[in-house]
């Protein structure tokens, strides 16, 4: 991966207005441990990482959000390969070292500069 | 006229902070009013089984009023009038006592009501009828307590729902606020059909009235273009959807339109969120629903509304640079308020009683100098 490498980040249904995600896309649950998950978009592309998402992992997702490596950098959060079983293509970006409060502003800025980009993939 | 205290409840929610009632209250105190009388007729027949009437003008002349509203909430003091010309007759007849008899009856009923025991042992069946109107202003998280000498007896839309289950009549009309499209208006018959979206379809009468917004809804059916029907409905003493008895107000719903997304919302089921995820607690969300429609100003803009992985919503404004949030904890019935400029850094966040109206009015005034506003 290198700074330019785009991080592929599923968005649940519910997350999902009228188009708009919510900067929840960008926080990690209780559950993840301080980690996000996102795909390596060098391994793969933005489709098949959602046809892997809601297919061989039976999760949801209503769309693809693209962030580089780069961009989590610049919100001080390292992104480092974590392949899992019958996930390879796995990278965690680690939030561990912020408080709930640096969470939640580098969540909002990371919303627009995922959506400033655009979606990456839309189910049709 | 002559007039004695006759009871001092205690209206308790959000709506009463400010210890005045809302008019649409006045309603229901006026079937109270009826429904003491009722109560104390009954009381008569219950002592007198020889008689097959009441005396002749038993109730004339009297009249229960509201005197004063005092503080702590609200306090309506209703006072017993009797009109002095009959009042010697009346007092004589001891209709007072049984006013005061009816009085002690229907409390010990919500208070049966409220412990979840039999009603009807303290209030027959026909007159349990009565909370079909009296206390149907009331929404989820309000109460009218009554004073029962030892504990209060809380009259809410729960301990109503349980009188009107034990009512003869079990079907119970209530306030309704529903959300659907319009497939089918018949404009000579001055009737349309309302789909819900479980696709159930309910007749409704009042097209003349809203023929603008009902046609316009008609119109768009298959843009998916909703409306809003507020009124009077039926409903089973479970609950169920009965159908429409009158429309009020009807009104085209915005994409952002809150309510709706919120009666989206509580079809979540435990673990939405891959596994983990709670559902939004449903009395949380008919709270937030009733105080957000209540409280919003119309001339701000929508947020949009998500649900939280902790069961809570989080409501969410774009508005040029500047990212806001208002996460909201349904049981808690607090918000965390969060805003920041993306391009400056500048951030302000504060924690808000969502129960309090001045909370309310502190993040209406902020969106607005935000200049969170609608755009149409």
């Amino acid at each position: 991966m290198t700074e330019n490498t785009l991080l592929w980040r599923q968005v649940h249904p519910s997350w999902i207005q009228e188009g708009r995600p919510t900067s929840q896309t960008f926080k990690p649950t209780l559950k993840d441990e301080g980690k996000l998950s996102t795909y390596d978009g060098d391994a793969i592309a933005a489709q098949p990482s959602w046809s892997h998402f809601t297919g061989t992992l039976r999760r949801e997702s209503m769309g693809v959000l693209g962030v580089t490596v780069g961009e989590f950098q610049a919100e001080t959060l390292p992104s480092a390969h974590d392949p899992q079983p019958d996930f390879p293509q796995h990278v965690s970006v680690d939030y561990t070292a912020f408080s709930s409060g640096q969470i939640e502003k580098k969540s909002k800025r990371l919303r627009v500069v995922a959506t400033t980009r655009g979606w990456q993939f839309l189910p049709g | 006229m002559p007039s004695s205290p006759f009871l001092k409840p205690r209206l308790v929610g959000g709506r009463f902070e400010s210890h005045d009632i809302p008019l649409e209250f006045l309603r229901d105190w006026a079937v109270f009013e009826e429904l003491v009388l009722e109560v104390a007729k009954w009381r008569f027949f219950e002592a007198n089984p020889g008689r097959q009437r009441s005396p002749r003008g038993f109730f004339q002349g009297v009249s229960l009023r509201l005197s004063t509203v005092e503080e702590g909430s609200a306090i309506p003091v209703i006072v017993l009038s009797i009109a002095s010309s009959v009042a010697p007759m009346l007092f004589g007849s001891d209709v007072q006592g049984y006013l005061e008899e009816s009085r002690e009856a229907i409390v010990s009923a919500i208070n049966a009501a409220e412990l979840n025991k039999s009603a009807a042992d303290h209030l027959p069946e026909n007159c349990l009828g009565y909370f079909q109107v009296f206390g149907r202003s009331l929404r989820d998280g309000e109460a009218i307590e009554f004073d029962t000498g030892t504990n209060s007896a809380r009259l809410t839309t729960e301990s109503r729902r349980r009188l009107l289950a034990a009512a003869k009549d079990a079907i119970v009309t209530d306030r309704m606020v529903i959300v659907g499209t319009i497939p089918e208006a018949d404009q000579e018959k001055g009737t349309f059909n309302i789909q819900l979206a479980d696709e159930s379809r309910f007749p409704c009468k009042e097209l003349v009235r809203h023929q603008k917004e009902i046609l316009e809804a008609f119109n768009g059916y298959k843009a998916g273009v909703r409306v809003r029907l507020r009124g009077v409905a039926r409903y089973t003493a479970g609950g169920e959807f009965q159908g429409v008895d009158e429309v009020t107000s009807a009104s085209i719903v915005d994409p952002l339109d809150v309510l709706s997304r919120i009666e989206e919302l509580g079809q979540l089921k435990d673990g939405w969120f891959d596994g983990q995820g709670k559902a939004p607690p449903p009395n949380g969300l008919s709270w937030f629903a009733g105080v957000f429609d209540d409280t919003y100003s119309e001339r701000l803009a929508l947020p949009h509304v998500y649900p939280t992985v902790a069961g809570g919503l989080r409501g969410e404004w774009s508005v040029g640079s500047r990212e806001i949030s208002l996460e909201v904890d349904l049981k808690g019935r607090t918000g965390e308020w969060h805003e920041l400029d993306v391009n400056t850094d500048e951030e302000n966040g504060r924690s808000l009683s969502l129960d309090l109206p001045a909370h309310w009015k502190w993040m209406m005034e902020r969106l607005g100098e935000l200049g969170a506003l609608r755009n149409d």
